[in-house]
């Protein structure tokens, strides 16, 4: 049969591309709404641990207004001043060159993710379920699924699919986490690291961008969890010598793909450095972006702190509480060398937080929310392929997110429930 | 997303005939499931063989991994001698341990208490999660 796909349109890859982000963004989004709707039944376990993110105040549902506001303010204040000073760390290790020491933080950071907040979902909803299985199928289970895990984020060539899907679990395990947090905290948190995220990246000082620089100046990868979209590959199969380099900083895009020649997303920040590689390909193929293993994510990846927990409890000791950070890449969006666009899983984590809130109040907030957030990353993507630079990924849609939320749970509700018990619209 | 891959990763496949017919198989140049966003096949001996050895270790689903990685080379049965023979070994084993987890999986739920007596309650994960306070520590 003869081969000549017709060629694709500027639309047609930039569109795919598009929706090679949002696919996992949403289903990230919808699983935790899942979790949530589930396991989120009582209310009241919300506010029984301690964590750095409640350390100046613990929230009380029968408190006032204002001492609820301040409170939150106090504990989100809190939390990005942790969030900075361990980011700050971050480039500090970078600018040492500890990369190793970064790659194997990572690896823990996802194993105990994996293996401690996977398990203990795993056991709340076996015991929800009351599911029969046994503890020895059950732990076997957790134990590859946890391995499996660490090896996907670990390697770099492992398939493609597993390395996003494990990428997608582990923000769906974090973001659930938060969504455990007190209410206000949570709102407060989701706008202010939004704001850190928009300071972070775009003033002068700020650490992500300090961290991009440091990266594109060495031309070495960020080690950090990021997701990377699997790139769209142009319209020439032809055979190559060259495997696609799944690289992702290192060497950036000789050839143009399609994207570039026609919309210019291309050319960002990384391919100002030198153009040619060892690897020169003739065809015009797009590069290979690793789908993985934290590389580099040219936007800001920030080895973060989201995942600090401690749980004080009466027979731990004060020594136990191991801040546990964990390298996920907050706030970053940006492009791989071959135009797929790549997403820090701290964006994933906080898109899913600020849906997983809204679902523990109705499922009309979640559509809402969803909607905005969808619309917010659009609008990124847009002034991504505008700026051609590292953005961040938070500001926009969390503000509108948050925005969404409030105007519905405020005017829309009411609107909407009323038309429906008179049996008017809906 | 995935199935568009997998159809460029075959029109590489049927594309690439510019290599020789070996043995009545179309000469594969990718042998992972990505394609050319995957390994070459110098590189993948090592992921091959690392990843059936490492199955071992009671991680069968390194074993899965590896088959679902090296797809390609399942299904075309002469090419990649080399990788072959590991990725073989690996669905093979992967089969093998599934089937006695699921046996053993399925006989604890089906058997219940008549078959274990008080035991299954001692087993069942929940009540496992139960007596140690697994879930309180979140």
């Amino acid at each position: 049969m003869a081969q000549n796909p017709k060629p694709r349109s500027i639309i047609e890859s930039l569109g795919e591309e598009i929706v090679r982000i949002i696919t996992p963004v949403s289903i990230c989004m919808f699983l935790v709404v899942i979790l949530v709707s589930i396991l989120n039944n009582s209310e009241s376990s919300s506010a029984s641990f301690t964590t750095i993110a409640t350390i100046a105040y613990t929230e009380d549902s029968s408190d006032s207004f204002w001492d609820k506001f301040e409170g939150a303010l106090l504990n989100s204040l809190v939390f990005v001043a942790v969030v900075t000073v361990v980011t700050f760390v971050l480039v500090l290790l970078f600018y040492l060159r500890c990369t190793s020491f970064l790659k194997y933080y990572m690896g823990f950071s996802a194993f105990f993710v994996l293996g401690f907040m996977g398990g203990e979902i795993g056991l709340f909803l076996n015991q929800y379920f009351r599911i029969p299985v046994d503890c020895f199928t059950f732990l076997l289970v957790l134990f590859n699924f946890t391995v499996v895990g660490v090896l996907a984020v670990f390697m770099s060539k492992m398939a493609i699919f597993v390395t996003q899907g494990y990428l997608v679990v582990i923000g769906m395990l974090v973001a659930y986490w938060f969504t455990l947090l007190p209410e206000w905290t949570t709102w407060m948190l989701l706008v202010a690291m939004s704001l850190y995220d928009l300071a972070a990246v775009l003033l002068p000082g700020g650490p992500l961008r300090l961290l991009v620089e440091l990266a594109m100046a060495r031309d070495e990868d960020i080690p950090a969890l990021v997701y990377e979209a699997r790139p769209v590959l142009a319209n020439d199969p032809s055979p190559r010598d060259n495997v696609a380099q799944r690289r992702l900083w290192r060497e950036p895009r000789n050839v143009d793909s399609v994207i570039n020649e026609n919309s210019n997303i291309g050319s960002n920040v990384n391919s100002s450095v030198n153009p040619v590689s060892g690897l020169e390909s003739n065809q015009n193929e797009s590069r290979i972006v690793r789908a993985e293993e934290g590389q580099g994510s040219r936007g800001n990846s920030e080895l973060t702190a989201p995942l600090i927990e401690h749980r004080i409890n009466v027979q731990m000791h004060l020594a136990q509480q191991t801040v546990e950070t964990e390298n996920l890449v907050l706030e970053g969006i940006g492009l791989g060398s071959s135009g797929a666009i790549k997403l820090g899983l701290g964006d994933f984590i906080f898109y899913s937080v600020l849906v997983g809130r809204a679902a523990m109040y109705d499922f009309m907030t979640v559509y809402a929310c969803y909607l905005a957030i969808i619309a917010g990353l659009g609008i990124t993507l847009v002034l991504l392929a505008f700026y051609q630079k590292a953005l961040p990924a938070l500001p926009v849609s969390v503000l509108l997110g948050v925005l969404f939320y409030l105007l519905t749970r405020l005017l829309l509700e009411a609107f909407v429930v009323q038309c429906s018990v008179n049996l008017i619209m809906f | 997303m995935e199935t568009q891959a997998e159809l460029e990763n075959n029109d590489n496949n049927n594309n690439n005939s510019s290599s020789s017919l070996i043995g009545g198989g179309v000469r594969q140049q990718w042998p992972t499931i990505d394609g050319p966003l995957g390994l070459s096949e110098n590189d993948s001996l090592w992921y091959a063989r690392y990843f059936f050895i490492f199955g071992f270790l009671m991680l069968p689903l390194l074993w899965a991994v590896n088959c679902y990685l090296f797809w390609p080379v399942l299904i075309h049965s002469r090419s990649f001698p080399n990788l072959r023979p590991y990725v073989v070994r690996s669905a093979i084993a992967f089969a093998v341990f599934s089937a006695i987890l699921g046996s053993w999986a399925v006989t604890f739920v089906v058997g219940g208490e008549r078959l274990f007596g008080h035991t299954w309650d001692e087993l069942v994960m929940y009540n496992v999660a139960d007596k140690y306070g697994l879930t309180g520590w979140i």
